[in-house]
């Protein structure tokens, strides 16, 4: 997507950036799950208009298919509370709204006065590129990735596991 | 085209709001959301590095692509310990984990 121009950004950030706070701010952790699975397709769309197709595709897969879905569950599994404010805040929770303002600020500046080594043209890798970088160049690390997802699995099983009564 | 600090601009954002709701949130499940955020934050700086610098195609995709897995491991393990948590006390507020306080 060549040309992409920049109105049509701001609205790819709002739809990133709107239901994140809203994410943050819910009291009921359904409607925050609802609201990230809402900031990661906007994430999906803001993949597309870096030409990463691929991507943005493995982004609704595994984000928006599998992670969403293990999150649901972990919500309906545990018993949520309602009520006042406090209940769903830390004490610390006034500072951190400024903090994480300036956090965006500094990054902001950090990141905008960088001096980048543009490309002449947008990258635009074909999937057949990619998974010869990631066979190739990158197949230990992608190797070393299925050990640590393997890892997660049989570690997460053991976790949540419902120890036998002695 | 828009440039690219639009889009780091975004991603700073989108790391902040994460990071608000790592420190503020109570609900440990809330708290792996809130990472969850955070990485596709650098996600997205990830993959803007990539479209637009000039060292050849996909190397930074690459790196997304290994992100992805990690943060499906992370988040599988975060929601296991919050299950095993709530499980052992009833509770998923993270404040409350202070055992090992003197």
């Amino acid at each position: 997507m060549n040309g992409f121009s920049t109105p049509l950004f701001y609205i790819v950030a709002a739809v990133v950036i709107i239901p994140a706070v809203l994410m943050v701010s819910f009291r009921n952790l359904i409607y925050s799950a609802i609201a990230m699975i809402a900031s990661f397709t906007g994430v999906a769309i803001v993949f597309i208009t870096l030409n990463a197709e691929l991507l943005a595709a493995a982004q609704l897969l595994i984000y928006v298919g599998a992670i969403s879905i293990l999150i649901l569950f972990a919500i309906m599994l545990t018993k949520q509370r309602s009520g006042e404010l406090r209940l769903f805040f830390h004490r610390q929770a006034w500072a951190a709204l400024p903090a994480a303002v300036i956090l965006a600020a500094v990054l902001g500046v950090v990141l905008g006065r960088g001096k980048y080594n543009y490309a002449p043209k947008p990258q635009n890798p074909t999937t057949a590129q990619l998974s010869r970088l990631l066979f190739n160049q990158y197949a230990l690390p992608f190797e070393l990735v299925s050990l640590v997802l393997l890892v997660a699995i049989a570690g997460a099983v053991l976790l949540a596991k419902r120890e036998k009564r002695r | 085209m828009t440039p690219l600090q639009y889009y780091l601009a975004l991603a700073a954002a989108l790391f902040a709001v994460g990071a608000w709701g790592v420190v503020a949130r109570r609900n440990i499940i809330l708290v792996v959301m809130c990472l969850e955020l955070m990485l596709n934050a650098v996600n997205i700086a990830l993959v803007a590095f990539s479209n637009y610098s000039a060292i050849g195609p996909g190397r930074g995709e690459v790196f997304v692509f290994i992100v992805l897995a990690v943060a499906a491991a992370e988040v599988a393990v975060g929601l296991a310990i919050g299950i095993a948590m709530y499980r052992l006390r009833e509770r998923l507020d993270v404040d409350e984990l202070d055992d090992l306080k003197g």
